[in-house]
């Protein structure tokens, strides 16, 4: 198997790609690449359809201003290449307990996911803490 | 127009990604444990040519460099946070979109998580603003500004570095 239904392109080729695709993208459209922005828009969008006026008050999301942008369309993107990719080599499996997280903690899902939701939480606070 | 972009640069960053296998938990968390070194492999040969390519048009008047605020207390505590709960979720904000487009559905937990966690931020904001936020302000710097360096004096060490660390990987596995 070689080319796009390969399991296992070398990281290195891989990356330098994506380092020409970043190039590009400034080149083209003036965008560097970034994911947690949209974590902040979507999360606005959640809380509007519960409290509109606590995020209209909030400076944060004002600050951030809600919209869909470049980048919600990427993260997008990056889903549907992902899922792309996985079909083309037959890698594209449902799968709730990573492998090296099953050798540790074992094959329950809800204590797996329970910790994934946590993780998250400190991820993106410290995400957009640090404007990263 | 804008929005075809966003979407093209993802499906492409995606499919890398994917084919990269950096998507998975035992990869991010594999580089954290200091057991498997792919994900830096790629990250950093992202860095190389992106660092190459955006410096040689920026030269050429091509475009611009978007620098971010450099803030001490806020790249800390927030790199402590960030470090904290990418090696407990296994996934970063990008990795996680991707992670779900090949099935590995836990990041979707994640993902809820991540959208708790930008909530609980915008609510923290104006506490954070008043405090971490001006622990050290340095302004929108430059590796090479700081050091009062040409920008290619510090492409190519950075270089030589990253292929000195790619050598060590590869003679590692042999």
């Amino acid at each position: 198997m070689s080319g796009f239904g390969r399991k296992d392109w070398s990281p290195y080729l891989a990356g330098a790609l994506a380092g020409i695709v970043l190039v590009a993208s400034v080149w083209v459209s003036g965008h560097y690449v970034g994911a947690s922005t949209s974590y902040v828009r979507v999360a606005g969008y959640v809380e509007k359809a519960f409290d509109p006026g606590r995020v209209d008050a909030n400076a944060y999301y004002g600050r951030t201003k809600l919209k869909i942008d470049w980048q919600m369309m990427f993260l997008a993107g990056i889903v549907i290449g992902a899922f792309v990719s996985s079909r083309l080599s037959g890698d594209f499996k449902v799968a709730f307990v990573p492998p090296m997280w099953r050798d540790r903690f074992g094959p329950g899902v809800v204590k797996r996911a329970f910790v994934a939701f946590l993780g998250g939480i400190v991820a993106m606070f410290g995400a957009r803490l640090a404007d990263g | 127009m804008e929005l075809v972009y966003g979407a093209i640069t993802g499906v492409l960053f995606g499919f890398l990604m994917q084919k990269a296998q950096v998507l998975r938990y035992d990869k991010q968390v594999g580089a954290l444990r200091l057991v498997d070194f792919t994900i830096v492999k790629f990250m950093l040969s992202t860095v190389i040519v992106a660092m190459v390519g955006i410096y040689v048009l920026k030269d050429q008047g091509l475009l611009q460099l978007s620098v971010k605020t450099a803030i001490v207390g806020a790249n800390v505590v927030g790199g402590i946070f960030f470090g904290l709960g990418w090696a407990i979720v296994g996934y970063c904000p990008a990795t996680a979109a991707g992670a779900v487009g090949e099935g590995r559905w836990d990041a979707l937990f994640g993902i809820l998580g991540m959208l708790a966690g930008a909530m609980v931020y915008a609510e923290a904001y104006p506490l954070v603003k008043k405090t971490i936020l001006t622990w050290g302000n340095l302004g929108k710097i430059t590796l090479p500004e700081v050091l009062g360096a040409d920008p290619w004096w510090v492409i190519g060490v950075l270089t030589v570095i990253c292929a000195v660390l790619f050598l060590l990987f590869e003679v590692r596995k042999a």
